[in-house]
């Protein structure tokens, strides 16, 4: 079977993935998806029936990458075949990730001691050789787990399960992800990198070879802390007594390091993966606890988990100078306390306008500075930064992540932070990112902000807009026939929004991009000229079919398009014109007919000089008004001449009687 | 200190129309007196007629003095003498006429004024309702405001 890519949504909503494969909701495989809903498939076309479709949440994105990288189907792993939107278990439109069904359950519940020779052969090898593949595409996995790995009959290699449904790591519990990770809100967990899957893998394997799961009865914060104290070999690992070979195997791979662990290529001869010597001290205790928050912090790497995570009190603690005091006189780390000394004086020697955006910067360097493999911390939320698409869209129903989200990326913290740990990060990617998301996120207008940036950040989220809720919009080419029937369900629906406007803002080339840019409507004016050249655009480029319902609607609440001309017989003739060619179903008619640069050139002039022509006689009528005591004095003037002027005609004519006479 | 400029002195004929009416009357009494008796109300409009240029008495005297020309001709044939002027001024024809024409040009010289005014509001009334309707028009068509 090869990947088909995401499958075309027409109207109605297709049944079918990429035309091939049926979802069938009335069989629930609930083991089958590592932890997520999961359902039979079958193929259509070659009618293979040993298929499964593990359904995406709303508010948790599939992963774009491996979907689109992972094209031909890899041993030993649930490679994605198709996804695509298609009807879920209660008719609604839900989205799902078709895979290979596992070859039987997962080993959740079916935990025996495996013998060394079967972890070797059966589980490290086949394993290490999926992760090697997926390494080779630029994939991480990053679901290994007790749930989401199968076991298909004695003998046979394990399989891994399907990390495409969710975001990375989503569902990943602190027992199987370095600290590093597990630290992190599960949503901005990020990517990461193969080496946290071969940590994942390590895990498996140690719960494999003692046949139960370690730190079993610990909560997951109690399983970070115990980490963080310890190391993951020393809390994992304990005193158990595990096969020579395993050990050594597991010093490797639990390693706190990324850059320790071994890497899948060299897992596959475990003979020379074993004698690779990991230099892992074990990490410094003091001599008293520093209580951070609800934290009793005993070494480096806790004390930046403490700081990182209660932001309130890391910034107190390293304000007052109970940190570094601690730092350099409980746990003796002289070297380390100067270089957080010399961060919290340098902000307490500046005076910044943003007095708390400052602290957090102090706080996120310091937690940088105490634990270099520490996440991004910023104001008590830890997160990767290739973790922070899933983040935004987790926040976007909790205002106070995401008022810290929106703070850091405007403050370009991802950045700041890289150049502190520059020898763990690509800096000038981090930095570029930064700039983009930080533009993204003050891009003003309707299609601007943390909604647009939350399409971005995640390639494979469907649009959020509740005009197309009980839809599944995934593409710009789904938007106009969601709309039309949004439209024709409730005419008295708005035909734009700020979801949708972002949606479209996010997955338009540049051409669309900045007719989403431009768009200016409101709730007085849901559709202006901006919005109509948008949806006439996606008409033309992706439904040529007529949209009955939106044009009609457009035609109805014109009028604000309409009253951008000024002649007001134009105006008429206007609307008249617009509610025949909305009849026809064609945004880009009406669109030409409301935008006519001739006739609005023509218009203006036309008003211009109107305006010229009444300021004019305004000027006369005031003259007029005004001159009513002049006209007065004139009509006096004048009838006093004339009455002269009859004397002296009167005078002449005798005079001249006189002479005749 | 600039020196000011004194504004041209104007010297008043009055002693001039003085001296002629002295002169009339030491010379020619008789048409002194019929000339003074006949322009009665034209001199008695120059005293009362404060308007410059005296534009009432002005006009009540030119019609005076038109209907003054035949008397001062027949008294001019008769001699000039007081006996033909008396004779004259007895006729109420004469006296009638000339004081009627006096009237005459005062009532056209005060009620000239009222109808010029009319006629001038009239025409200013007919230019003020074009402009008025001409605007109504532009407005309605292009969306302007009501004349305040």
């Amino acid at each position: 079977m090869h990947h088909e890519g995401t499958a075309k949504m027409a109207t109605p909503p297709e049944t079918s993935i990429a035309g091939r494969y049926t979802v069938l909701p009335a069989q629930p495989m609930p083991e089958a998806g590592g932890g997520l809903p999961c359902f039979a498939a079958k193929d259509s076309r070659s009618g293979d029936t040993g298929l499964i479709a593990i359904q995406v949440r709303r508010d948790a994105p599939a992963r774009a990458q491996p979907l689109q990288l992972l094209t031909q189907p890899i041993d030993g792993l649930l490679t994605p075949l198709a996804h695509g939107p298609a009807p879920g278990p209660r008719g609604e439109a839900g989205y799902f990730v078709i895979c290979p069904a596992p070859p039987g359950p997962p080993l959740t519940g079916r935990l025996r001691p495996w013998p060394e020779a079967a972890l070797i052969s059966l589980a490290l090898r086949p394993i290490a050789l999926v992760l090697e593949k997926l390494a080779s595409h630029n994939v991480t996995h990053r679901a290994i787990r007790l749930n989401n790995v199968f076991e298909g009959r004695r003998g046979q290699p394990l399989v891994l399960g399907a990390a495409w449904a969710a975001p990375p790591a989503l569902h990943q519990p602190a027992l199987f992800d370095p600290p590093y990770s597990a630290m992190c809100h599960p949503a901005g967990r990020g990517d990461g990198r193969i080496a946290d899957d071969v940590y994942a893998l390590g895990v498996l394997l140690l719960a494999l070879a003692l046949g139960r799961v370690p730190l079993t009865g610990l909560d997951e914060a109690a399983i970070l802390r115990r980490k963080l104290e310890l190391g993951s070999h020393a809390a994992l690992v304990g005193d158990e007594r595990l096969p020579a070979m395993v050990s050594d195997l597991l010093r490797g791979m639990l390693a706190e390091d990324p850059e320790h662990r071994p890497t899948p290529t060299l897992l596959l001869d475990p003979a020379v993966a074993r004698s690779r010597r990991v230099a892992a001290r074990p990490p410094r205790r003091a001599q008293r606890a520093l209580p951070v928050g609800e934290i009793a912090v005993w070494d480096a790497r806790t004390l930046a988990y403490a700081l990182g995570t209660d932001a309130d009190q890391g910034i107190g603690a390293l304000r007052s100078g109970t940190a570094v005091q601690w730092l350099r006189r409980s746990l003796g780390d002289v070297q380390l306390a100067t270089r957080v000394d010399e961060l919290v004086h340098h902000r307490l020697a500046d005076t910044p306008s943003e007095e708390l955006r400052a602290d957090l910067m102090m706080l996120m360097g310091a937690v940088a500075a105490i634990d270099p493999l520490a996440p991004l911390c910023w104001h008590g939320v830890a997160l990767w930064p290739d973790g922070l698409g899933p983040l935004l869209l987790a926040a976007s129903g909790d205002p106070a992540l995401a008022g810290k989200l929106q703070d850091m990326i405007a403050t370009e913290a991802a950045a700041n932070w890289g150049s502190l740990r520059p020898e763990r990060c690509d800096v000038p990617l981090l930095r570029m990112e930064a700039r983009q998301n930080r533009a993204y996120l003050a891009t003003p207008g309707l299609a601007g902000g943390q909604a647009r940036l939350t399409y971005l950040l995640n390639p494979v989220l469907p649009c959020a807009s509740p005009l197309v809720a009980d839809r599944l919009v995934m593409r710009l080419s789904d938007v106009p026939a969601a709309i039309e029937a949004a439209v024709a369900a409730n005419p008295k629906a708005v035909p734009m929004d700020a979801q949708l406007a972002a949606f479209i803002a996010a997955r338009s080339d540049s051409r669309t991009e900045a007719e989403a840019n431009a768009l200016t409507s409101n709730a007085q004016n849901p559709v202006n000229l901006p919005e109509l050249r948008l949806l006439a655009e996606l008409q033309v480029r992706y439904h040529p079919k007529p949209l009955p319902a939106l044009a009609a609607s457009i035609a109805g609440s014109a009028a604000p398009m309409i009253a951008a001309w000024m002649n007001r017989p134009r105006r008429r003739e206007l609307t008249g014109q617009l509610k025949t060619l909305a009849a026809a179903g064609q945004l880009l008619p009406m669109l030409a007919l409301l935008e006519d640069p001739p006739g609005r050139s023509a218009d203006a002039a036309g008003a211009r000089l109107a305006a010229a022509e009444v300021t004019q006689i305004d000027a006369e009528l005031a003259a007029i008004a005004a001159s009513a005591d002049e006209r007065r004095a004139t009509a006096t003037r004048l009838a006093q001449e004339i009455a002269a002027g009859a004397g002296l005609l009167a005078l002449a004519v005798m005079l001249v009687v006189a002479v005749l006479g | 200190m600039p020196a000011v400029a004194r504004p041209p002195r104007r010297h008043s004929l009055a002693w001039l129309q003085g001296l002629g009416c002295g002169a009339v009357v030491a010379l020619v009494p008789a048409m002194a007196l019929l000339l003074g008796v006949l322009l009665l109300p034209g001199l008695l409009a120059v005293l009362y007629d404060r308007q410059p240029g005296r534009p009432v008495a002005r006009t009540v005297l030119m019609c005076g003095t038109a209907a003054s020309i035949a008397p001062v001709l027949a008294l001019w044939g008769a001699g000039t003498t007081i006996d033909a002027c008396v004779g004259l001024l007895g006729d109420l024809r004469v006296t009638g006429t000339a004081w009627s024409a006096a009237a005459v040009g005062w009532i056209l010289a005060e009620l000239a004024p009222v109808v010029a005014l009319v006629v001038l509001e009239a025409i200013t009334a007919a230019r003020t309702a074009r402009l008025r309707e001409a605007r109504d028009k532009l407005a309605a068509e292009w969306g302007f405001e009501e004349e305040p």
